[in-house]
């Protein structure tokens, strides 16, 4: 059981946030997936709006991060090996589409494909 | 869409008025007992998170600026936003448990504030900034400033490896797709931005939903990330797990046995580990010179390995198959871009080949790939 008195080891950086908490780092990961969110429904193009998941990854990575800290455990940090592994070959391949799908219209407004939802 | 904002307006209206009477002490299950730390929640002494109905203004004052600065074109909306974004940035942080009390550690609430600011400030302008470029470069300040926090979390590796990989590597791409699908600028607009990159799609769905999405969250991380429970470990006991982690790096180990007990062997047992914690310290169990029986030496907490060694370890003697899973997905998205991005295929070209002569364009690939490709398969 955690108490306050273990909280104040030989090393002042073992505690897990300093003068922070957990609840700091999640509204603040919150915040950027909100607004991660936001941009991919409101933004048309479409790069752009690839780059608003790349927001959301991050936020993801941040809320990762600091759970790992919370619970004093690696597992977070390799997850966000992970998430970076998926972000990049996402990229590669949303990125090689784009092109394509650019060759194709002259255009990256998403709208303009709208007729594939027929 | 009329009868969907009016439905989720009513939602909202619920859950925002809902905790109104809900006072704060019966929220959250568990009773704070004196002693006792709320982890994640509420410290026994000046730490106060805030009310949820706080949180739910704070959150539409923010989709009411957001909203507004999506507007198109519309600079005095957009200066509103802004301040109305700032203030409640700073209306949250006002309310905020003591972010900037002074701390042994060096002011880490500081460094927050700063990073986070930067961070939630930059992904604003990214998704209103109507040049994409702009919008890739903001979204690079955004990853710089979210590796500082990282910093901040004692994550150095991952701090280091998201601004190589991200804002080196990933972000590069962005930009070089962003140069080549260049648009022919339009004439309509004085900057020359095509219509579809000022002008944004359903502002006022998209910021409800956001808004949506940052209460709970909000909600979650103020209140209801009791759930989380209980750290795994406290700080002290997780620091004397890091240096039962020399376990895994006998020649890391041997060294610093060689230079405190000169002649001494490693006295390794049956799983392999000679490093054990006894009560509350770290030992080392060692056969001194000369002899038989093994002895236990004190290691120091400093001996434990730093982040980056922790993180490799982990990586490789806990999650070996989601390394291997890691390697066949970047193997594939670089097979998938190659075969996507191989050949450009006009509309009409097989009509045009078939017109000269030619053989089809999808023959030609089929044949390219038995001779071709089918060979790198093999190796």
């Amino acid at each position: 059981m955690m108490t306050a008195d273990t909280l104040h080891l030989t090393m002042a950086t073992l505690e897990p946030f300093g003068s922070l908490e957990l609840g700091h780092f999640i509204l603040t990961s919150a915040a950027l997936f909100a607004i991660g969110i936001v941009g991919f429904l409101t933004r048309r193009n479409m790069i752009v709006m690839f780059l608003c998941t790349e927001l959301m990854f991050q936020a993801a990575a941040i809320a990762m991060i600091a759970f790992g800290r919370f619970h004093m455990d690696l597992s977070g940090q390799v997850f966000v090996i992970f998430i970076l592994t998926v972000a990049a070959a996402e990229s590669a391949l949303a990125l090689a589409l784009v092109v394509l799908l650019f060759r194709r219209k002259e255009t990256l407004n998403a709208e303009a494909w709208t007729e594939l939802r027929e | 869409m009329n009868f969907c904002t009016v439905s989720v307006a009513g939602f909202l209206t619920a859950v925002y008025l809902a905790p109104l009477h809900a006072t704060r002490t019966d929220r959250g299950g568990l009773p704070s007992e004196p002693g006792r730390v709320r982890v994640g929640g509420v410290r026994p002494v000046g730490h106060e998170w805030m009310a949820p109905s706080l949180l739910y203004t704070i959150s539409i004052l923010g989709a009411i600026a957001l909203y507004m600065l999506l507007r198109p074109r519309n600079v005095s909306w957009k200066i509103i936003g802004g301040l109305l974004g700032f203030a409640a940035f700073g209306w949250f942080l006002a309310e905020m448990p003591a972010v900037l009390a002074p701390d042994d550690a060096g002011r880490p609430g500081f460094f927050y504030l700063v990073f986070s600011l930067i961070s939630i400030g930059c992904a604003v302008r990214m998704i209103t900034h109507s040049k994409p470029v702009y919008s890739a470069l903001y979204f690079v300040l955004i990853v710089l400033s979210s590796a500082a926090m990282f910093l901040l979390l004692a994550a150095e590796f991952m701090a280091f490896a998201l601004v190589i990989i991200y804002a080196g590597a990933i972000l590069i791409t962005y930009m070089f797709v962003l140069m080549l699908a260049q648009q022919s600028p339009d004439a309509d607009d004085p900057t020359g931005q095509p219509e579809y990159d000022r002008r944004a799609r359903e502002p006022a769905a998209a910021a409800i939903v956001g808004f949506i999405l940052l209460a709970m969250l909000g909600n979650m991380a103020t209140d209801g990330i009791g759930s989380v429970g209980e750290p795994r470990v406290t700080a002290d006991r997780a620091a004397l797990e890091a240096v039962q982690d020399l376990n895994l790096m006998p020649l890391d180990l041997e060294e610093i046995v060689a230079e405190r007990n000169p002649g001494a062997t490693i006295d390794w047992d049956d799983n392999r580990e000679a490093v054990v914690i006894v009560d509350d310290r770290p030992m080392v169990r060692l056969i001194p010179e000369g002899e038989a029986s093994p002895e236990l030496f004190e290691l120091s907490l400093d001996d434990a390995p730093g982040n980056v060694q922790r993180v490799g370890l982990a990586l490789v003697a806990v999650f070996p198959v989601s390394l291997e899973l890691a390697g066949i997905i970047l193997l594939l998205a670089m097979f998938g871009a190659v075969v996507l991005a191989r050949r450009q295929i006009e509309l009409g070209e097989d009509e045009l080949r078939e017109l000269a002569g030619l053989r089809k364009v999808s023959d030609y690939d089929d044949a390219e790939e038995v001779t071709g490709g089918g060979g790198g398969d093999r190796t």
